[in-house]
């Protein structure tokens, strides 16, 4: 039998070891383990569900039971289908409404709000981001009365001044989409102003003393110092509101329901109409898949071409 | 004798932690499904409508003495569609489903895609066919929307008769016969009705952002001339010349002015119309009297009367069916025998029935009940005390099956396009109808 003799200094050596390493692991373990509760909620919450609805995209499922696997189908059916044809081409006109009337009017708006000399500023700011505050049910309600054909606010309107009324706002499949856009107009020009006042109070004033010192009209000043002064502000909001738009649903979906005929149906409406009125969860998937494809590409293209993100000279 | 060494503080803290997680775990698993047979039950009920509340939480004695359980509801209320949408979420989940629930008949057609009515709800059939008479005396046209494959998912909780209401004084006021006997006729007496009081005998709905209600109008008036949605089999029969028939005549019936077009049935378009007697007549279901007209209304009780709907002169039935409730039973679940035994002790007893009419004012689901003396002597204050229910009863071998189909959310979709199509001229009855079924069968095949 052989006695192991431990050497004393080999064994106070490792013993020392072991003291000056679990400190170092565990400083260096500590920011790992701050901000791995974000990284958790991340996976769980994010990349899960993107993950999932990958994969559900690839199959046939109602809701309840084991899905079936079928490939690139759903992408295929997608492909032909005239209602998500509809579906993208209306999504797209709200888009346009939002980037191209309803930015430049909350710029317009924040311009005016921002003049010196305006009287009563802030209940005017209030009465502008007031839509916003609104619930989205409260609003569809009350517009809904407002466009209504034959008993509603404006057709009261336009006959009392024009002697002509009975438009059908809601009804024709083009003025729905107009109506739906008056309504985008008023819930979100406030809100986006506020943006806007925000970065105009940021712009130096000494660009402004300087413009004036040159001679510049109202119209020079905005175009030459305001605009580009506002360039980061502009860039975000716009592509903020082109995201909120490729993803409109509370408008349509309260207030037309889609229709008429289709006209007003969003691709977050044909999603949730294919997932939850007609059980076609892989279906639904497949479009959430094209929805997110395109929104992250454009808004990636928008980024680039507003440089979002790069540093300023 | 070897004593073990004291587990260390931080082995029983990760020990406590792991029983911690496990206990919590199976918290969060399946619910128990050993059935209950008898005792202390808490049956959890999801429904729209108050009503309902009221009926089963009234019952709940009679249920008690009739059965071997002892009782309680806990009830949940939801929209129609939501009431789906969070079952399905529930049963994923595997726990929190309720052991009864009450399915609008425009939901009803989700539980039928794939599987799901299969997996998720108790067949109603054995327990039907152990009561001795019950298969013969339910109607067949209310357990029809609520059948697949033979078996029956859900009790319906109503016969949902349409039927013709109107403004006794105005009709008087104005000189028009009460008891037109054709759609026909009644249509010219609506135009002129309409070009000398700025009035209409008939309303369809356009309301965009519901497409049930668009498709209601027709619905009502295409299953009186005997048409249909969809057969027994499930498949699409819409295209036929009965549908093309009613659909022009509500076309031709805007452009006179006999119809007018409303945004809503239910809510201010309809209430202005009625208020300001643009509207004084219209084609309903019966319980449109308690859910769009009294409430829209009520100073106009006593001025409303029900008539049967005219009839087509080409033929068809003298009223149909829209709408309806069925409740149907979770399965596998310890209470599920229990619920069954609610239901049926509650719902389908020929007192259930009685009561149900009295309370909710939903017509009897069994032939028998039509019959009872009660109910016939029972006058209506709103519709200046006419004694209603023998003309439901009157009209009870008229009411028609509706035969759902899974796709049946396809096909509401697309018709209400091709009907507001069809109301503003844009294409013919013809084309509108043909539309229709070409974009459903391109659509249902996804």
């Amino acid at each position: 039998m052989t006695t192991a003799i431990a050497d004393p200094a080999s064994s106070a050596r490792k013993r020392t070891g072991a003291r000056r390493t679990a400190p170092r692991l565990k400083q260096s373990r500590a920011p790992y383990l701050f901000i791995a509760p974000f990284y958790v909620l991340y996976v769980l919450f994010m990349l899960v569900p993107v993950l999932v609805s990958l994969w559900l995209s690839l199959t046939e499922w109602v809701g309840l039971g084991t899905p079936r696997w079928v490939g690139l189908r759903n992408y295929r059916l997608l492909a032909t289908d005239v209602s998500f044809h509809r579906a993208l081409g209306n999504t797209g006109v709200f888009v346009m409404i939002a980037v191209f009337v309803v930015v430049p009017l909350a710029l317009l708006i924040a311009q005016a709000l921002n003049t010196r000399g305006l009287r009563v500023r802030d209940l005017w700011r209030t009465a502008y981001f007031v839509p916003i505050v609104v619930s989205p049910i409260i609003v569809a309600l009350i517009f809904g009365l407002i466009f209504d054909r034959q008993f509603g606010l404006l057709n009261s309107v336009l006959r009392a001044l024009f002697g002509t009324g009975g438009v059908d706002w809601l009804g024709d499949p083009d003025l729905a989409k107009v109506s739906i856009g008056l309504v985008m107009l008023w819930r979100w020009t406030g809100y986006l102003t506020v943006f806007f006042l925000a970065g105009l109070q940021a712009v130096p004033k000494e660009l402004y003393e300087a413009a004036a010192l040159d001679g510049a009209g109202r119209v020079r000043t905005f175009t030459t110092v305001t605009l580009p002064a506002l360039k980061p502000v502009t860039a975000f909001v716009v592509v903020t509101s082109f995201i909120g738009a490729a993803q409109i649903f509370e408008e349509p979906y309260l207030l037309t329901g889609g229709g008429p005929a289709e006209s007003t149906l969003s691709v977050t409406m044909f999603i949730y109409r294919a997932a939850f009125q007609r059980q076609q969860f892989g279906y639904a998937a497949a479009a959430a898949v094209v929805l997110f494809v395109l929104v992250f590409g454009l808004s990636q293209l928008f980024n680039r071409l507003l440089g979002i993100g790069r540093a300023t000279s | 004798m070897y004593t073990p060494p004291p587990m260390p503080r931080r082995t029983l803290l990760r020990g406590a932690l792991g029983l911690g997680t496990a206990a919590a775990l199976a918290a969060c698993g399946r619910d128990s499904t050993t059935a209950r047979t008898s005792g202390d039950v808490d049956l959890a009920l999801w429904t729209h409508d108050p009503g309902y509340e009221a009926f089963f939480r009234k019952g709940i004695p009679e249920a008690d003495r009739l059965a071997d359980f002892r009782y309680h509801l806990t009830v949940t209320r939801a929209g129609p569609a939501d009431i789906v949408t969070k079952l399905l979420a529930q049963a994923v989940a595997g726990r929190g489903t309720p052991d009864m629930a009450g399915f609008e008949i425009g939901s009803f057609p989700r539980m039928l895609r794939g599987d799901i009515s299969e997996r998720l709800l108790h067949d109603f059939t054995p327990d039907i066919a152990a009561v001795p008479g019950l298969k013969d005396d339910l109607l067949p046209a209310r357990t029809a929307p609520y059948r697949k494959d033979g078996r029956v998912y859900a009790l319906d909780s109503d016969t949902p008769m349409v039927v013709y209401y109107y403004r006794d004084d105005l009709f008087t006021k104005y000189g028009l016969a009460k008891d037109t006997p054709t759609w026909e006729e009644f249509a010219e007496l609506g135009a002129r009705v309409n070009k000398d009081h700025n009035a209409s005998l008939c309303v369809v709905s356009t309301n965009g952002s519901d497409t049930a209600q668009i498709v209601q109008s027709f619905q009502m008036l295409l299953y009186q001339r005997g048409g249909a949605f969809f057969d027994a089999d499930q498949q699409l029969v819409l295209d036929s010349a009965e549908a093309e028939e009613v659909l022009g005549f509500l076309c031709e019936g805007l452009r006179s002015g006999f119809v007018i077009d409303i945004s809503d049935y239910y809510g201010a378009a309809m209430q202005t119309a009625l208020k300001q007697g643009r509207v004084i007549g219209l084609p309903m279901a019966i319980w449109y009297k308690s859910y769009g007209l009294v409430p829209n209304v009520p100073e106009q009780k006593g001025k409303w009367r029900v008539r049967a709907m005219p009839r087509f002169a080409e033929g068809g039935g003298t009223t149909a069916a829209l709408g309806g409730t069925g409740f149907g039973v979770i399965k596998d679940k310890a209470n599920t025998r229990a619920a069954t035994d609610f239901l049926l002790n509650t719902w389908l007893t020929h007192e259930g029935q009685v009561r149900r009419f009295i309370e909710t004012g939903y017509l009897p689901t069994r032939r028998s009940v039509f019959e009872d003396p009660q109910l016939r002597g029972l006058k209506d204050d709103f519709c200046g005390g006419q004694r209603l229910f023998g003309l439901y009863r009157d009209l009870l071998p008229d009411v028609p099956p509706q035969h759902t189909s899974p796709d049946q959310s396809i096909l509401f979709d697309v018709l209400a396009g091709n009907l507001l199509r069809a109301y503003r001229g844009d294409v013919s009855p013809r084309q509108a109808l043909r539309r229709t079924a070409e974009e459903f069968r391109d659509q249902a095949g996804r």
